[in-house]
């Protein structure tokens, strides 16, 4: 009875504990509720909203800014039909195609600045700088500098390349990829810093045995450091994918307007030719999804080839 | 009686301080808010027609005259004016007046403009027209906005490269033909014939209207307007390959279908290394402009030569007023934004047009001896007196954009004709404000 009475005592003790802890996890849940809300709300009111809106937009006809009225797919069909947008998103997959030149330069560049080439420092603050101008500003500039008569073909002349000036902006592919190594001149000196603060991590006796071994630069590079920083590989990768896909809207604007034809009309400009100058924002709208699925389902690709599996430890 | 010590005689005075401190800022503030509800801010959404110097003295004339109401200018430049205003009219918010080129333009954004009171459209009836500002074309239908200047298209020419070339500068072509014979002289001392940009809209508003006079009468251009004219039209093609032609000639820069014409094609002739340009009367890049870069002396002003030369508007201006002003539907200023509409069509900003800008104003009251002495500007004047229709303020937004790309690819060699007009074709019946 005695043994009862005590095992009923700490029965009534745990109950009691428990009782006092359940608060306290209340309080847990509260706060942390209290941290995550506020991003919640951010979610929901800046992504998941006008998600929704744009999903419903794109369900409505639009006669100008006249009120809208419920149209089906029509506007979908009307985009697969549309050979502007077929040129798009080929244009779109085109330029991602230039994505291992954004991922391996600027880590070839970073490894030679980590490894004190001499100015180093220089080149340093020197790939960074054109990062900091203002995309609008560099589209206004390469405008000029690749015009037919410009400094680039200029150059290209003086020194005996007179085959190599190019109408740049003129050809089909050339307007395309001129336009992509813009936005690779523009974007790199990020990619050299994002990769520098990587290479900070590595151990130098790594790199010192390697060349002890008799690594070159290129084997370093591939068979050492690219391994070592596979992660930050990753990173930079999605952070390029995004720049080519959804990033490029003001360098085309000042650069070449999509043209000649649509030769650089990416998805993201289209959607805003198509809502604001067009004023169809309904077919605007369904733009603005595919491009929304392809840029999701790239990245995902991205992260899963690039991200995910460096990640993994070895 | 108790004597106040000194302490609470300190606080008193602290308290009688601090009253008056709070009775002073009280007045203070009542007089800062009385000022303030007697001053209206209007902001006005413009890509400044006239150039910066027109704009402050035409805001500086306003608030003269409106000392209750100060203006705020939101510039934007031309080319991407619709882009900015795009987003505004979407959301229904933003500027209290807006700035559109007449025609189709303002029809379609006239859900964001709140119709002319009839005091304000008083103001038209000094004007030679205003048909441009109200829906149509025809001013007992609804008005959304009210002009201030004459806007339309010329061709300059450098009488310098001309006389280069070998050419009579005193008599530049007229005829298709002879521009073909004066762009081969041209081209033979290096320079290039035409100054063009084939980007953004200019192709439409600058280049179109100018070979559509050739094939088009006013009532095809009505059709137009109406969405019933298809590109697929004997004229309609006509037109393009009239466009095509300048570029499959050669008689541009190389560089056309990549630049614009403003402010790329305008460079190319102000920098002397072009024969001809075709641009605008007013605003910008106009006779003003480039008379200051080149010389009056160098510069002359013509109606860019005839391709078919019986046909009825071949000898025609395409007229326009330049841009409308009208008040946004969203505003809760419209008294006084209606009010800076009606001085942009007024007398004192027609001669402040005149005389800082250079431009050429729509209202009837200008004296004329107000306008600057200038043998291009003379010609122009000429030039204006039998005005048409602009055919180019009637396409669509998808149109004008069709008409750039087409037009870039076939001066390419990679498009046809025929395809182009397909496409042509394809955007107007994509055109919102042209479906039937």
């Amino acid at each position: 009875m005695a043994e009862l009475a005590n095992l009923a005592t700490g029965d009534g003790a745990a109950r009691t504990a428990a009782r006092a802890k359940r608060p306290l996890v209340r309080r847990d849940m509260l706060v942390a509720a209290l941290f995550v809300l506020p991003g919640l709300a951010l979610a929901i009111l800046f992504k998941l909203v006008p998600l929704v809106r744009t999903i419903w937009l794109s369900l409505q006809e639009t006669r100008g800014f006249e009120d809208p009225s419920f149209a089906g797919l029509a506007n979908y069909r009307t985009m697969l039909d549309d050979p502007a947008v077929h040129d798009s998103f080929r244009n779109a997959l085109i330029a991602f195609a230039t994505l291992p030149v954004w991922i391996v330069l600027p880590l070839v560049l970073a490894f030679l600045l980590f490894q004190k080439t001499p100015g180093w420092k220089f080149f340093r603050a020197a790939f960074f700088l054109p990062y900091m101008i203002a995309p609008i500003v560099v589209g206004i500039m390469f405008r000029q500098i690749l015009a037919p008569d410009g400094p680039l073909n200029a150059l290209l002349r003086t020194i005996g390349l007179a085959p190599l000036a190019i109408e740049w902006l003129n050809g089909p592919t050339s307007a395309l990829l001129s336009l992509t190594a813009v936005a690779l001149w523009s974007f790199f000196g990020l990619g050299v810093l994002t990769y520098l603060s990587g290479l900070s991590t590595v151990s130098e006796e790594v790199v010192e045995a390697a060349k002890l071994d008799g690594a070159g630069f290129w084997r370093l590079l591939f068979h050492i450091i690219m391994p070592l920083l596979k992660p930050v590989i990753g990173y930079w990768a999605v952070l390029c994918t995004s720049g080519i896909l959804i990033w490029m809207f003001p360098l085309i604007y000042a650069l070449t307007k999509g043209g000649p034809g649509t030769a650089t009309v990416l998805p993201e400009f289209l959607v805003f030719t198509t809502t604001f100058q067009f004023l169809d924002r309904g077919l605007g709208a369904a733009i603005g999804m595919a491009l929304f699925l392809f840029v999701a389902l790239v990245s995902a690709f991205v992260v899963r080839r690039m991200y995910v599996e460096g990640a993994k430890p070895k | 009686m108790m004597k106040p010590t000194p302490s609470r005689t300190g606080g008193r005075a602290v308290r009688g301080m601090l009253a008056g401190l709070a009775l002073a800022s009280a007045t203070a503030l009542g007089g800062l808010t009385a000022q303030a509800q007697d001053v209206t801010t209007i902001r006005v959404l413009n890509w400044e027609p006239g150039g910066a110097d027109y704009w402050k003295a035409l805001v500086a004339e306003f608030e003269k005259q409106n000392p209750t109401i100060k203006v705020e200018l939101e510039t934007v430049p031309f080319d991407r004016y619709p882009e900015v205003q795009g987003p505004y009219i979407t959301t229904k918010s933003g500027p209290d007046v807006m700035e559109n080129n007449a025609g189709l333009e303002l029809f379609d954004r006239r859900r964001a403009y709140a119709e002319l009171p009839p005091e304000v459209l008083e103001a038209g009836k000094d004007l030679i027209t205003y048909s441009g500002g109200c829906l149509n074309f025809d001013t007992t239908q609804p008005c959304y906005g009210l002009p201030f200047g004459y806007q339309g298209n010329v061709m300059y020419y450098n009488k310098k490269v001309l006389t280069e070339a070998g050419l009579d500068a005193a008599n530049p072509p007229k005829t298709w033909d002879e521009m073909k014979i004066a762009c081969d002289k041209v081209k033979a001392i290096g320079k290039t014939c035409v100054a063009i940009g084939l980007s953004g809209i200019f192709p439409a508003y600058w280049n179109f209207p100018e070979i559509a006079r050739n094939y088009l009468t006013e009532d095809d251009m009505r059709a137009m307007l109406a969405g019933k004219m298809p590109w697929t039209d004997p004229k309609m093609v006509n037109i393009l390959k009239g466009l095509a032609s300048i570029t499959e000639a050669g008689w541009t820069n190389s560089s056309a279908p990549s630049i614009t014409m403003l402010p790329d094609g305008a460079d190319i002739f102000q920098s002397g290394n072009a024969a001809f340009a075709g641009t605008i009367i007013s605003d910008a890049v106009n006779w003003a402009a480039f008379g200051k870069i080149l010389g009056d002396e160098n510069l002359g002003a013509m109606r860019w030569p005839t391709i078919v030369a019986d046909a009825p508007l071949a000898d025609s201006f395409s007229g326009i007023e330049s841009s409308v002003f009208g008040v946004t539907e969203w505003s809760d200023k419209k008294d006084a934004a209606f009010q800076f509409v009606k001085f942009m069509a007024g007398k004192e900003n027609a001669e402040l047009l005149s005389k800082v800008a250079g431009g050429i104003s729509l209202n009837k009251n200008v004296d004329p001896s107000a306008l600057p002495k200038s043998e291009a500007l003379g010609q122009i004047l000429e030039i204006i007196k039998k005005p048409t229709l602009h055919a180019g303020v009637l396409l669509s937004g998808q149109e004008a954009d069709a008409l750039a790309r087409g037009w870039q690819e076939v001066a390419l060699g990679r498009l046809t004709v025929e395809d182009w007009t397909a496409r042509m074709q394809k955007a107007l019946e994509q055109s919102p404000s042209k479906r039937q």
